[in-house]
């Protein structure tokens, strides 16, 4: 029973992470229409960021949360302009494509500039351990799961009481509706992209204090949001919470309870996605 | 225009005594293994600029990129062969791409100077094949090199449980069999799981480890599972007395990072070794690079060509079988210590340069990383247990 | 008419017919060793395009090229390369008919998104299963027991002429009005009296099974494989690049597509070296910003 509650408050402290860099995605796949197979170097963005404030100017990545959220907005709103704005009226595979040869582009950027070599930071707490009981929780993923948590709420509130948050779902929801209503559809395109990327950066930040920086560290995780959206349906911004404790507390479910099961948390994270899929194109049917 | 005329017929007559030679370098400078492909090549260059500088050979090398990938590895190599029309060929890094050579290498019969692939697969691909000379320990050396650390562990400290997390890929799982039962035999008590490389999850299969509450906590992975392991551990509250670690390279900032404190890792050279070789290689790297390497793949890049420079002049000849007859007999110093060619220990192949010699085992402490074993070549005590098992 | 349209094909195929018995002197081994990996990823990207002209974008074609692979590097040993080969395509159709009957109601990115999931899973499974070599990986007999080294070559150079001839007929028969209809509205195309389920059905199966093919040769040629490298995700992902770099829902623009795509890659790779993949990633961008409409797209405006 311990275990099984360990096991339940592993899954959940993960979820937070995937829920953040999936809505990200999600923003960009429901407001703006665009499959961004580049998202994950949006986060790879913030890792360096943190990686290379902490190694040069020694400054604490919780400091460059607010300067990665920045940064890759600033990021995301340039690929936007200069990327996305041109084909924003060509096929979805053109546009696939494109945030593919940008995600090519970006990640063998890092590679050239900073090699291929993963790189640590080292806040003072980056192993410091709460004790519940006879439960365990780790500071860094705690912070980073209510973080996470108090930045999706945020985003809730501004999608559901500013006037362009309104805009924004209403143009999540209705292609045409928003150009009749007189909300400047190119404006909320903007926000939303630099946004989703926003979103990222300020998980890169987290995952370079849980886990590394290096060029690839984007790559698990544009694939996992991309399970996590898909899960939750695509555009549909609420469902991702759910999907991504779902996927995570399967992940972290077999990791505990099947024997070698490490190495399959990827397949049974697909697994149990591509079950829910099939099964919700046949209940619908 | 005498003195230009003196001057070309110095020249002539200095590259006329020189030995031409003209070698291919195939190495993964993008890809999964570009780290140590760039390492390589770093060491790689250095010894060719010593070597031209020295003047009795005149090295030139032909550079190929093999992208980590079969697919990429093959047309390359190919083009060394026939358009650069190299008769000697140094790399091989990576196993699967190396064992993918092996047909174009049996085809157009270079000198093949392996600089990794420590698979025992690849070892099977290449029986048979007269020029064939590998450098690089094999896993099974790899694999009785950490043995002997276990047993000192087990004798000297009392270490009885081990708990073994390996990556799932060629990398962790090649040697996980003959491990688990050459600790047994040892006396060990062993838990192994699996996991991804680079997931960063391992809160799960560490508190199923707690219930096992191992000594060790040994790893084979890669320097992306350096970090979260040792955070991780500490989260679940797992007491390790020792973890140690097995990964190809470390990751980059890890030594300044107070987590690693007595972490212990297993490597084939560090740039404190202190032999007379690996300090002037460290001084020419410095020089040549303004930094210090800290992989061991740059040394053994280095040790390669120099030894191929060596051979060439003794054999007075670029001939590939000459040369090749050289370096069977070559004995020489390197930043790993002495290096000589012998049959490898399974009879499959006829030149291994290292064997498990050249490992030794290290231990993280307040920024830096220091032999700990064996004793011949310690600098420092090991400290067991570690400071988070006092936690 | 007809014969114009055969006109790029020929001067297309008529290079790489040749390139064994060229004078190319020293670039000649070279060539036929680029050559082969560009005729077989060339494949495989018309399969995915076969595919994709029901609107079925994949992203297993990186599983049924590695099923392919594993298929017939595990049988070849005991029945012979032709067979293997026949019999790991059989093996990638397998995957096919069962990820295909199961995803029959996913449209757009669901199906993608399934798709690469049924590849994550599958890969998995190569590397547990207990006569895959594991993760160590598979040792493959090269072709014909090795007696002729232009085989590969000749093999994948037959995997691209079989797509090609899938394709063309794709695209000359009534199936393409099928696929087409299918692709744009799959009520509407009901109502015409085409048989959905049908026609993805069997575009997927014939996808499948020219990967199929492609991965056997892949691995005859590599002589190992592992599932890393065989279920490769990149690989998938590059099947889908291709046909929209060169042109969509055509047989011409994923052959030029491939052709171009997969030598630069190579010539970017042996002049540029490191950072190569920088220059690819712009140029695919510039492509999509500047011809919308793939490589062909220029033919296409040019003719009108």
């Amino acid at each position: 029973m311990e275990l099984l509650l360990q096991t339940i408050l592993n899954g959940l402290l993960m979820s937070g992470v995937y829920a953040l860099v999936a809505t990200g995605l999600a923003l960009s796949l429901g407001v703006v229409g665009i499959v961004n197979f580049a998202h994950g170097e949006f986060l790879m963005v913030g890792a360096f960021l943190s990686y290379l404030l902490f190694a040069f100017r020694g400054t604490d990545p919780l400091l460059s949360l607010g300067l990665a959220f920045l940064a890759a907005f600033g990021v995301g709103a340039l690929t936007y302009q200069g990327l996305i704005r041109p084909a924003l009226k060509a096929p979805e595979l053109n546009q696939m494509l494109l945030t593919f040869g940008l995600s090519i582009l970006l990640q063998n950027l890092a590679l050239l500039l900073f090699g291929a070599d993963t790189r640590v930071v080292a806040p003072p707490y980056q192993a410091t351990t709460l004790s519940l009981g006879p439960f365990f929780l780790g500071a860094v993923p705690l912070g980073a799961f209510l973080l996470s948590l108090a930045i999706l709420l945020g985003l809730q509130v501004f999608l559901t009481r500013s006037r362009l948050g309104l805009a924004m779902r209403a143009v999540s929801q209705n292609r045409l509706a928003p150009g009749l209503l007189g909300i400047e559809a190119e404006r909320v395109y903007l926000l939303a992209f630099g946004l989703a990327a926003a979103l990222a950066g300020v998980a890169g930040v987290m995952l370079s204090v849980m886990l590394y920086a290096s060029p690839t560290v984007g790559f698990i995780f544009t694939l996992k949001s991309f399970a996590i959206v898909a899960l939750a349906g695509l555009g549909n911004l609420k469902g991702v919470v759910p999907a991504a404790f779902v996927l995570a507390l399967a992940e972290a479910l077999v990791s505990t309870y099947l024997p070698g099961g490490g190495g399959l948390v990827e397949a049974v994270f697909f697994l149990v996605l591509f079950l829910a899929l099939v099964v919700r194109a046949w209940r619908l049917a | 225009m005498r003195k230009v005329v003196g001057f070309l017929v110095l020249i002539a007559g200095l590259a006329w005594a020189q030995i031409p030679l003209k070698a291919g370098v195939i190495l993964p400078l993008s890809g999964a293994s570009a780290v140590s492909g760039k390492a390589a090549l770093n060491g790689i260059q250095l010894a060719a600029d010593e070597v031209n500088a020295a003047g009795k050979v005149r090295l030139e090398l032909v550079v190929v990129d093999d992208g980590t990938d079969p697919a990429k590895a093959v047309p390359a190599f190919t083009k060394l062969m026939t358009v650069d029309k190299v008769d000697i060929v140094i790399g091989g890094l990576a196993s699967g791409v190396t064992f993918a050579l092996s047909g174009p290498v049996k085809q157009h019969g270079p000198l093949f100077l392996v600089i990794g692939a420590a698979s025992s697969v690849v070892e099977q691909a290449f029986e048979g094949y007269p020029l064939f000379f590998h450098y690089h320990p094999w896993d099974y050396h790899n694999v009785a090199a950490a043995l002997q650390f276990f047993q000192y562990l087990n004798r000297e400290h009392g270490a009885k449980k081990v708990a073994i997390l390996y990556e799932d890929g060629p990398f962790g799982s090649a040697g996980i069999g003959v491990y688990r039962q050459q600790l047994e035999k040892l006396g060990y008590q062993v838990q192994a799981e699996p996991f991804k490389t680079g997931s960063g999850q391992f809160t799960a299969i560490l508190t199923r480890f707690r219930a096992f509450a191992p000594d060790i906590l040994y790893w084979i992975g890669y320097d992306v599972d350096a970090l979260p392991i040792a955070t991780q551990a500490r989260q679940v509250g797992l007491r390790p007395k020792l973890i140690y670690g097995a990964p190809p390279s470390w990751p980059i900032g890890f030594e300044r990072n107070p987590l690693s404190n007595d972490i212990a890792g297993m490597t084939a050279w560090l740039p404190t070794v202190a032999n007379a070789e690996s300090r002037r290689f460290v001084d020419a790297y410095r020089k040549k690079y303004g930094e210090v390497t800290e992989e061991y793949m740059a040394p053994m890049g280095y040790t390669i060509v120099r030894s191929l420079a060596l051979a060439a002049e003794q054999a007075g000849s670029a001939d590939k079988n000459r040369i090749a007859e050289a370096l069977a007999g070559l004995k020489m110093n390197t930043p790993f210590g002495p290096l000589s060619f012998k049959p490898s220990d399974t009879g499959h192949t006829k030149y291994q340069g290292f064997g498990p010699e050249i490992w030794f085992q290290f231990q993280y402490l307040q920024g830096s990383r220091r032999p700990v074993f064996p004793k011949a070549v310690a600098t420092r005590p090991l400290r067991y247990p570690g400071e988070y098992y006092f936690r | 008419m007809r014969g114009a349209n055969h006109l790029p094909l020929i001067l297309l195929f008529l290079p790489f017919a040749l390139l064994p018995s060229l004078p190319l002197g020293g670039w000649g081994a070279f060539l036929l060793d680029v050559g082969f990996f560009v005729l077989l990823f060339t494949a495989l990207a018309l399969s995915w395009d076969l595919v994709a002209r029901t609107g079925q974008l994949s992203l297993a074609h990186g599983a049924f090229f590695g099923l392919g692979a594993y298929g017939a590097g595990l049988l070849a040993p005991q029945v012979g390369t032709l067979p293997a080969l026949l019999l790991g395509a059989a093996v990638a159709g397998a995957g096919a008919l069962i990820l295909g009957s199961v995803t029959l109601r996913l449209h757009g990115l669901y199906f993608a998104i399934a798709s690469l999931a049924f590849s994550e899973v599958l890969r998995t499974l190569a590397l547990k299963l207990p006569f895959t070599g594991g993760p160590i990986g598979l040792p493959v007999p090269p072709p014909f027991g090795g007696t002729w080294p232009l085989a590969a070559y000749y093999l994948s150079f037959s995997v691209l002429l079989l797509a090609t001839a899938l394709s063309l007929w794709a695209e000359k028969s009534p199936f393409r009005l099928a696929q087409a209809a299918t692709r744009q509205s799959e009520a509407v195309a009901r109502v015409l009296g085409v048989r959905v389920i049908r026609v993805k059905l069997w575009s997927l199966l014939l996808g499948s099974w020219v990967a199929g093919l492609a991965g056997g040769v892949y691995g005859m040629k590599t002589l190992f494989l592992s599932p890393y490298d065989a279920f490769s995700l990149g690989r998938a992902v590059e099947a889908l690049v291709i046909p929209i770099f060169g042109g969509l829902y055509t047989t011409l623009g994923p052959l030029v597509g491939g052709v171009v795509l997969v030598s630069l890659e190579q010539a970017l790779r042996l002049w540029i070296k490191e950072g190569y993949l920088v220059v690819y990633g712009a140029i695919l961008i510039l492509v999509i910003l500047f011809l919308p409409r793939g490589l062909v797209g220029i033919l296409g405006r040019r003719r009108g």
